[in-house]
């Protein structure tokens, strides 16, 4: 007879090193590695040995595993239990979990419903039955007639005249212009700034709509490692599954048959995500238009040589990459910190 | 009680109910909720929960629950937890919830 009082829930501190080596070995042994981007993580043991874990990055619960030996006995159970309660804690109550696709049903009996999946590779699910479908559902109120839709997604840290080149070619070319503000706030710029800089600087468009792209466009959930930045084996499977939600519930709300790109020449995660944007989209529709990039004095315009030369002070070169608009943001009080961040 | 935030309590562990409860723009409670025993006592589970939030004066509020087999009592206690902590509020009225 099992005795269910002898498991230890135990929370596992990343910085000790001990206890990092054994989460990895656990999760090793059933095929997943710890992310790099983890906040918390907890384990179950039988005695001393692991016997099952999980963590999570801000609202993403991942790294979920439980021993074979130990598979239906409620295990699962307990370590979403005590993650899930430990992010209401934090504050956070729109959740989501990537796993295996094999592992959507186990996930489904925790109260989690399935948003995409990449087959064999990996699933999302979120704690709301109505996540994904009320977030198109208020997209769809902007809805807007005509045989070429666009769409651009920009993170716009900050918006330079580069963004602005792209969005007024793709405003040319469509009836009507749908851009996303990646709503993620890991970059230097908050969303609430770099969404406003967006509006700021197409204002005199009359064919274009800013939405902020909230969880479903790459955002934590659906891509975590576009904010690591570093080219890794996960980019390509991340970018494949943020496509595809893309395809599969944003661009069928909105109506979208075309979406435009910059051209990337160095971002390595960037330029992944594009080739798979190729590859995966015109067989559903939806045309991509690749353009190339604005330059100045022989550099590409980039939002990352604008905060390179922040950095270095430079703001009378960055007067000529940005538009008006965000210059004017740069000199403003609101900046200071934001200046403060870049240079430190 | 006025619900400022979302409140959970429980787990998803057997015999247990995990349960959120959050503020609702209108008035009235929605319910949604799992249960591997719903044919049988959906309709019991959700009288339970109207009843708790009724004695706690929540008319209006959005409840998610995923029942894992608990009992009326553990539901009741679910609830009133997950109130509290949405409504911020340490004043137990012990005497109150007991009725």
């Amino acid at each position: 007879m099992l005795d269910f009082n002898n498991y230890v829930e135990k929370t596992i501190h990343l910085n000790n090193r001990e206890e990092r080596e054994q989460i990895e070995r656990f999760l090793r042994q059933n095929s997943l590695r710890l992310e790099n981007d983890i906040e918390y993580s907890f384990a179950l043991y039988d005695g001393e040995r692991m016997v099952a874990t999980g963590s999570f990055s801000s609202n993403v619960l991942k790294c979920i595993a439980v021993d074979s030996g130990y598979e239906g006995m409620g295990m699962a159970g307990k370590v979403l239990s005590r993650l899930v309660t430990e992010e209401f804690r934090r504050g956070r109550t729109h959740l989501f979990i990537f796993t295996k696709p094999e592992n959507v049903g186990i996930f489904k009996e925790m109260g989690f419903y399935e948003i995409s999946r990449v087959p064999l590779k990996v699933a999302l699910m979120e704690n709301i039955p109505d996540g994904i479908s009320g977030f198109t559902h208020r997209l769809k109120k902007n809805k807007k007639p005509g045989r070429a839709v666009g769409s651009i997604v920009v993170n716009a840290n900050p918006f330079t005249k580069g963004h602005k080149y792209l969005v007024e070619k793709a405003s040319m070319e469509c009836d009507w212009l749908h851009i996303f503000v990646v709503w993620e706030d890991r970059s230097v710029f908050p969303p609430e700034v770099r969404y406003r800089l967006v509006k700021e600087g197409i204002k005199h468009l009359k064919n274009v709509t800013v939405h902020k792209g909230k969880d479903y466009i790459i955002s934590n959930a659906t891509f975590p490692t576009y904010f690591l930045k570093q080219p890794d084996e996960a980019v390509k499977i991340q970018s494949v599954l943020d496509i595809k939600i893309f395809q599969q519930h944003i661009a069928p709300a909105l109506g979208i048959n075309r979406r435009y790109v910059g051209e990337e020449p160095y971002c390595p995660v960037t330029i992944i995500y594009n080739q798979s944007m190729k590859e995966m989209l015109p067989d559903r529709g939806i045309e991509v238009f690749e353009i190339s990039r604005k330059s100045l004095g022989g550099f590409a315009i980039s939002a990352s040589r604008v905060r390179k030369l922040l950095r270095e002070g430079e703001l009378n070169l960055v007067k000529e990459m940005v538009p008006d608009t965000t210059f004017a943001f740069l000199n403003s009080e609101d900046a200071l910190s934001i200046l403060d961040k870049i240079k430190n | 009680m006025d619900l400022k935030r979302a409140g959970m309590a429980g787990t998803l562990e057997s015999s247990d109910i995990m349960v959120v409860v959050e503020p609702k723009e209108d008035d009235g409670i929605k319910i949604h909720l799992e249960s591997p025993v719903e044919k049988q006592f959906g309709d019991q589970i959700k009288k339970v929960i109207l009843d708790t939030l009724d004695e706690l004066g929540v008319d209006k509020a959005m409840i998610r629950a995923k029942d894992k087999g608990a009992l009326d009592c553990v539901i009741k206690a679910r609830i009133q937890t997950a109130v509290y902590r949405g409504a911020d509020s340490k004043d137990y009225l012990w005497g109150e919830v007991e009725r």
